[in-house]
């Protein structure tokens, strides 16, 4: 149907522990530069969330040989755009520069995991603090169904689960980070054994990985990562919430919105490509099933939504749906379940599976046109699977998964019994 | 490699250059502009018909009109309806879409380009005979009346709304393209005919094909098939002239139990077209569009009073605006008003050092190829060069003359484009708290949403 995405690489690990990846592509004069740090915000703990997030910001405050705000300033001045992020799972870091400055970038990197502790200063760390409380408020307190997300997984894992937790952290723990506290993560998550570099574009592997050992080389290994425990049934299922299963939660909102979600097999499991292809199925388009029934048909929803976080310790399969106004919350609810109930007794379109599948390939193979998104997904199968050379065995995942599958997964994952429900509601309604 | 020395900066290795890549550009017998590239890194493609037929061309009274009638046109064609038209183009592997912005209306289909033909025969089909459902209409201004509905509840559209009334009142730009809901309620299938009928001829259509297609090949047949027949052309623009501003002015809208207030500052600034276009851009770049830009450090980096703070230049057919958005800690509001209005002052009478106009220069410069790597990418900057009607070399051109744009230049060019005596201010969040930080600034009306 289509080719398999081209994505050579090399793959190696310095002696200390530091694994570096090289993607050459000398199509355009341009060199990725993206470090995958395995630490997220499960790696924290209750009353201290936030740290891995606001950890994040701190990296761009400088290190030991970059002043405050030159490591933007470094990258701009030469036509570069850096960023970085942080998930349940992991950080990453990563700058797109004119390949003639391929050292910039690795200098501005290996500073930061080498050389950062004379840079963390009291001051820093409260401005960033203050810039994170006003993103906190922008993005999810002064949003529209801006705390959606948050009180479904409060809802779907138990207290203490690391994904019980919003990765932004709440506002008094952020409000609460020490400088101490902060030095500490470093110390203890920032090491060249828990990173992948990965290094993509107008590169020579042989050169590109002489001046990546230069660079990070005499960085000392650090302590063994501590591990994250999680928790799961002997059956091998996720462990669930059993306390509160149902919310309403009230907000400044003009509609009704339904969430319902399952706790599912994590990220690379097979079950969580038929998450991902069925997430595909139910809202991928405009002939997908959830908008063409809710929206096309009936008109008693506005939007609609589905998909699979992607995540290490478990996959996080959600149904959305926004009800138009007139339209009861439990009618959308009872419709998002009704499909769920016929794709788990084996009602399923082959030809619109085809068409999501096409959809999921094509979208896979679209997303790495961009030189940064193809670095991330090698630090992603690397970082994730030990493996760079995953693209090809994902794309085969996608290609292969039968309607039986799909049935089979709702089936087992998705009953009744499993779901959370989230329904956030007009304030003056409520 | 020998051991790095970390105290500075490494030097760069030699560059490579990057150049635009190559396309055909054809111009038919009836007026039908083609524009093709090759840019085979993925083996998918794009094809665009781009029609003038944007916002701009709203008539008095009817705001959304163009955005509405551009999504009615994939909602049916004499063999096909909505819903198939939807799968015919998801089982080529891709999707097709119409929609309408401020300067043009355009119908796109992504596909794999093994399914060149299949997909050239549907967007032909769907963008030349659509059929404008009664059933559909209906339905989409449902949808449309509950987003409008919805976007009173989103702080940022509020504050972005409110600045367009003021200043653009009695012209098109004075309200979203997507109308209000008065508008859309007075919008018939009869306005949408109308509307397609006049502003959707191929005559002054351009087709924009990106990916691995052979250009030269495709166009001989786009030409024979849709090149020919005589159309008629579409209205120009016609010009939009901004509402007459005297000094300062502040506009609140309440939201008493906001966690945060929505600022934005702005006034009406030159059209794409304008002489001085490009290298105000660099000027917003230095000014608010990069984190280390000017105002996003001082708001952010130095006073924590947002997580962010950017500038943006309208760049469209008619005067749009220049305006300075974040979204700031409430108790903060005053003093960030008067750190962008410090900027924008120190902007105007104070020469840039040649440190930051370098760092300026080569930032945007630099991003260029970064920002030219998808099919996407490039079907938009082509559809630029067709909507504005700009050179072929126009994009060398242009990184010419950003790098030509010296400090003296853009302290002149600030004294008549940055004008902060007639800023238009515009802040969501309590108005009793903002209003008290605000009035030593200027007159101050609490407006409530439209």
């Amino acid at each position: 149907m289509t080719a398999t995405p081209e994505l050579s690489f090399e793959s190696h690990a310095l002696p200390n522990g530091l694994r570096v990846v090289l993607h050459p592509d000398r199509s355009l004069p341009l060199v990725t530069v993206n470090l995958w740090y395995h630490v997220g915000s499960k790696n924290e703990s209750p009353g201290r969330t936030g740290l891995a997030h606001l950890f994040e910001h701190m990296l761009f405050q400088g290190s030991a040989h970059v002043p405050t705000n030159g490591h933007f300033r470094y990258v701009q001045q030469v036509g570069g755009v850096a960023n970085g992020s942080t998930s349940h799972d992991r950080t990453n870091y990563y700058e797109t520069l004119p390949s003639a400055h391929l050292d910039l970038g690795l200098w501005l990197e290996s500073d930061r995991m080498g050389f950062l502790l004379p840079a963390l200063t009291q001051e820093n760390l409260d401005t960033q603090r203050d810039v994170v409380v006003n993103e906190r408020r922008q993005r999810i307190e002064n949003q529209p169904y801006g705390q959606a997300s948050e009180r479904l997984y409060a809802l779907l894992y138990p207290a203490g689960h690391p994904y019980s937790w919003p990765v932004i952290g709440t506002l008094e723990d952020i409000v609460g980070a020490t400088i101490e506290e902060v030095r500490a993560f470093f110390r203890t998550y920032y090491a060249p054994n828990n990173a992948v570099l990965t290094i993509a574009g107008d590169i020579e592997p042989e050169d590109a990985l002489a001046r990546a050992e230069a660079w990070f080389g005499e960085i000392p290994r650090g302590e063994a990562i501590p591990p994250v425990v999680l928790p799961s049934y002997p059956d091998g299922r996720p462990v669930r919430s059993e306390a509160e299963r149902r919310e309403v939660f009230a907000d400044a909102v003009l509609m009704p919105r339904v969430y319902i979600a399952f706790a599912t097999p994590p990220y690379g499991s097979r079950e969580w490509y038929v998450a991902d292809l069925l997430s595909s199925m139910l809202t991928g388009g405009k002939s997908s099933l959830l908008y063409s029934d809710l929206i096309y048909d009936r008109q008693i929803a506005q939007e609609a939504g589905a998909w699979v976080h992607l995540g290490e310790a478990a996959g996080t399969f959600t149904l959305v749906a926004t009800a138009r106004p007139g339209i009861e919350a439990a009618e959308i609810e009872a419709r998002l379940a009704g499909h769920l109930e016929r794709i788990a007794a084996g009602q399923i379109d082959q030809a619109a599976l085809e068409r999501a599948r096409k959809r999921a390939l094509t979208d896979y193979f679209g997303n790495l046109q961009r030189l940064d998104m193809r670095a991330d997904l090698l630090a992603r199968l690397t970082t994730f699977f030990g493996d760079p050379g995953g693209a090809a065995r994902e794309t085969e995942v996608y290609r292969t998964i039968s309607a039986d599958e799909i049935s089979r997964f709702v089936a087992t994952w998705c009953r009744p019994e499993d779901r959370v429900t989230l329904w956030i509601v007009p304030k003056d309604a409520a | 490699m020998s051991p790095v020395r970390r105290d500075g900066a490494p030097p760069p290795t030699e560059a490579r250059g990057f150049r635009f890549p190559a396309f055909l550009k054809r111009r038919c017998e009836n007026g039908l502009k083609i524009y093709a590239a090759r840019v085979p890194r993925v083996p998918l493609a794009t094809l665009e018909l781009v029609f003038p037929a944007g916002g701009h061309w709203d008539p008095p009274g009817l705001p959304g009109l163009a955005t509405l009638s551009a999504s009615l046109i994939d909602e049916g064609t004499a063999g096909s309806s909505s819903l198939e038209i939807a799968r015919r183009a998801e089982d080529l592997g891709g999707y097709l879409a119409s929609y309408a912005e401020w300067d043009y209306g355009a119908v796109e289909v992504g596909l794999l380009a093994s399914e060149l033909e299949a997909a050239f025969d549907l967007l032909t089909e769907v963008a030349t005979a659509p059929t404008l459902p009664e059933r559909e209409i209906e339905r989409l201004k449902k949808l449309r009346t509950t987003e409008l509905e919805r976007r009173r509840f989103e702080p940022g559209t509020l504050a972005d709304e409110q600045l367009a009334r003021v200043l653009y009142h009695g012209t098109p730009y004075a309200e979203s393209p997507l109308g209000t809901i008065e508008s859309i309620a007075r919008i018939g299938r009869d306005e949408a005919l109308g509307f397609f009928a006049r502003h959707y001829p191929l005559g002054s259509a351009t087709l924009i094909a990106v990916g691995d297609v052979d250009p030269e090949a495709f166009a001989d047949r786009i030409e024979s098939r849709l090149g020919k027949a005589p159309t008629p052309f579409a209205p120009p623009a016609a010009e939009i002239v901004p509402a007459d501003r005297k000094g300062l002015s502040i506009h609140l809208i309440d939201r008493p139990d906001a966690a945060q207030t929505e600022l934005r500052l702005g006034h009406a600034a030159v059209g794409r077209r304008h002489a001085d276009y490009v290298p105000l851009l660099l000027l917003n770049t230095l000014l608010g569009g990069k984190f280390t830009s000017r105002i996003n450090l001082n708001l952010r980096e130095r006073h924590g009073f947002t997580y962010g703070a950017t500038t943006r230049l309208g760049g469209r057919l008619g005067p749009g605006p220049f305006s300075v958005a974040a979204a700031v800690a409430t108790e903060s509001t005053g003093a960030a008003v008067r750190e962008v209005l410090f900027e924008l002052n120190r902007i105007r009478t104070e020469q840039v050092s040649e440190e930051e106009m370098e760092e300026t220069r080569r930032y945007i410069t630099g991003v260029f190829p970064y920002s030219s790597q998808t099919l996407g990418d490039v079907a938009k900057r082509l559809e630029v060069l067709s909507i504005y009607d700009l050179p072929d070399d126009y994009y060398d051109r242009y990184l010419e003359r950003i790098a030509s744009v010296d400090r003296a230049e853009l302290l002149e060019l600030s004294g008549r484009h940055i004008r902060p005596d007639e800023l238009a201010i515009v802040a969501v969040g309590p108005a009793e708290q903002l209003a008290r930080q605000l009035e030593p600034l200027g007159p101050v009306e609490v407006v409530s949403p439209a």
